[in-house]
């Protein structure tokens, strides 16, 4: 039973380090809560869900979202923060809340209040491990969760934009003078980071069989939880972060009779690792 | 080669410098002098892109760059050692390296002047794999010095590069930048170490409160009372 669970938590965890991870990108190279970014992900679901109207395919549906949010990632940054990048940084994070609402209600208008199904079968089976049973859908979430963090580990570590991607982060100033086109590689944080987000808009959505315009919303503030309590701009500890909390919420309220809010748990770790670790499990001191 | 034509450079509403016109001209080793504050800092900071000029013009080779971005100059042939080092302090000694030759494309010109830095500090290789913020101070200038050199760079800007260094390694760097200028490389340098920088400029210019106020062979300058008084402890 506890490993059932286990399967559970690191299916969702497995999503909430995909989309964290556009956030600690983005938090890296410009030091700003990109709260916007939950809307990317709610906008994947939706483009998902669209395309795979036209197209039934899991696999399609999923490309055309991330490609779709890649897209949206590039357009906030340039049209909502680069305007905004000299202000003080409580400015641009109050745009990016505000676009986040908008975006929100933008949903509710064009696609409807309600809960849209999304009933994708990517055909890949289920999987007994002894007595785990690893749905379909659990199987899926997988297979693209280490399809995408493979994918990233080998940009950041074994190329050259990856290497410019780090020094960014660490010293943009300084990275400018010894040639890189800083803007590019911030446009590239949020092209990598909305990509996944827009991934796990598309696995959530297949996962619970259900798109809604507030999606996002719990997310947008779990996963500000996530890279807290991973470090601020740390890859390894944001996808860390999500597995923990993931895992940690399903086990509490999977084994347990507290009546314990499962949502009540990211935020309470939140608290704690500001109080007495606030640099995070992998972050930087 | 490169010329400073009137830049005035504000901090909000606090003017930095006012007005200063300078010129370098292929491979000379320029130096400029001036207190704390006098805005030394700015001026190279303004020649790299990092700091906006309100009004004046800053020519690179008959090219007017004053409004290119920083990478661009970078690309041109320009380099800063910054104030302060500015490592790339949770990367390697060599992948802060690498960083530096990051406009370059042949991997073989590559390990070739990564072998050159090597050459030029040996410590360096002993310690290619150890992350940069944990190097000594003297070890971390080394490095910065190496990092603004593998980019092949036609000019270099150098802030303070010997503040807060042992005298054996204030020796060393500046050794290193004579060497530099013998081998052609043109240099501007910014120091606190008026005396050690007007030994080995070939000119040098005073800065006090944003402006120039005096100018000349590095000699000269040398022994001229005023400067010896101000800046060379009399
Ligand atoms: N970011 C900044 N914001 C506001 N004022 C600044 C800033 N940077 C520098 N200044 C001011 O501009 C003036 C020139 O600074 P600058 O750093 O160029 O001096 P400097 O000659 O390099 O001094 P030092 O020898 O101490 O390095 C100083 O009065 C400084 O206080
Ligand atoms: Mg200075």
């Amino acid at each position: 039973m506890i490993w059932q669970q286990l399967a559970n938590g690191l299916a969702i965890g497995s999503v909430y380090a995909l989309i964290a991870l556009g956030l600690t990108m983005v938090y890296g190279v410009l030091r700003i809560l990109h709260i916007a970014h939950a809307g990317i992900y709610a906008l994947g679901a939706y483009i998902g869900l669209l395309a795979f109207r036209f197209v039934p395919n899991f696999w399609f549906s999923l490309v055309v979202a991330m490609a779709a949010c890649s897209l949206a990632g590039i357009l906030v940054k340039r049209y909502l923060y680069m305007p905004l990048l000299t202000l003080p940084r409580i400015v641009p994070l109050i745009a990016s809340i505000g676009l986040f609402i908008a975006m929100e209600e933008i949903f509710r208008i064009v696609a409807g209040p309600y809960v849209l199904s999304f009933p994708a079968d990517p055909g890949l089976g289920s999987l007994q491990l002894g007595i785990v049973k690893i749905t379909n859908n659990q199987l899926l979430v997988f297979l693209v969760t280490c399809i995408l963090l493979a994918v990233l580990w080998f940009i950041m570590s074994k190329t050259k934009l990856g290497l410019a991607m780090k020094a960014t982060s660490q010293d943009l100033e300084i990275a400018s003078v010894m040639g890189i086109d800083t803007e590019r590689i911030i446009a590239a944080n949020f092209l990598i980071g909305s990509a996944m987000a827009g991934a796990a808009g598309v696995l959530v959505g297949v996962y619970f069989n259900s798109v809604y315009p507030t999606m996002g919303s719990i997310p947008a503030y779990k996963a500000l939880a996530i890279i807290v309590l991973g470090g601020l701009g740390s890859i390894p500890g944001t996808v860390l972060g999500g597995l923990l909390i993931g895992v940690g919420e399903t086990l509490l309220l999977g084994m347990t009779d507290i009546p314990f809010p499962r949502d009540a748990l990211a935020f309470i770790i939140m608290i704690l690792i500001l109080m007495f670790r606030p640099y995070g499990l992998l972050g930087k001191e | 080669m490169l010329r400073v034509e009137g830049i005035e450079v504000f901090y909000g509403e606090f003017q930095a410098v006012s007005g200063v016109s300078f010129q370098v001209q292929e491979g000379e080793l320029v130096a400029i002098i001036g207190a704390n504050g006098a805005g030394k800092s700015t001026i190279l900071r303004a020649i790299m892109g990092l700091q906006r000029c309100r009004s004046g013009r800053i020519v690179f080779r008959d090219r007017d760059i004053t409004a290119m971005p920083t990478h661009q100059r970078a690309r041109l042939g320009i380099t800063l050692v910054p104030e302060g080092r500015r490592l790339f302090p949770d990367l390697t000694v060599e992948q802060n390296l690498l960083i530096g030759a990051y406009r370059r494309i042949d991997p073989a010109e590559m390990e070739e002047d990564l072998e050159r830095i090597y050459g030029l500090f040996p410590v360096l290789k002993e310690r290619r794999s150890q992350i940069a913020k944990t190097l000594s101070g003297g070890e971390q200038q080394m490095l910065a010095i190496g990092r603004a050199l593998m980019s092949r760079p036609q000019l270099i800007l150098m802030d303070e590069v010997s503040l807060g260094l042992m005298p054996k390694y204030v020796d060393e760097v500046f050794r290193t930048i004579e060497g530099l200028h013998r081998e052609g490389v043109t240099l501007l340098l910014v120091e606190q170490n008026a005396r050690k920088a007007l030994a080995i400029a070939d000119r040098g210019y005073v800065l006090e409160t944003g402006r120039v106020v005096m100018e000349g062979e590095a000699a000269r300058l040398a022994s001229d009372p005023r400067v010896k008084k101000a800046y060379l402890g009399g």
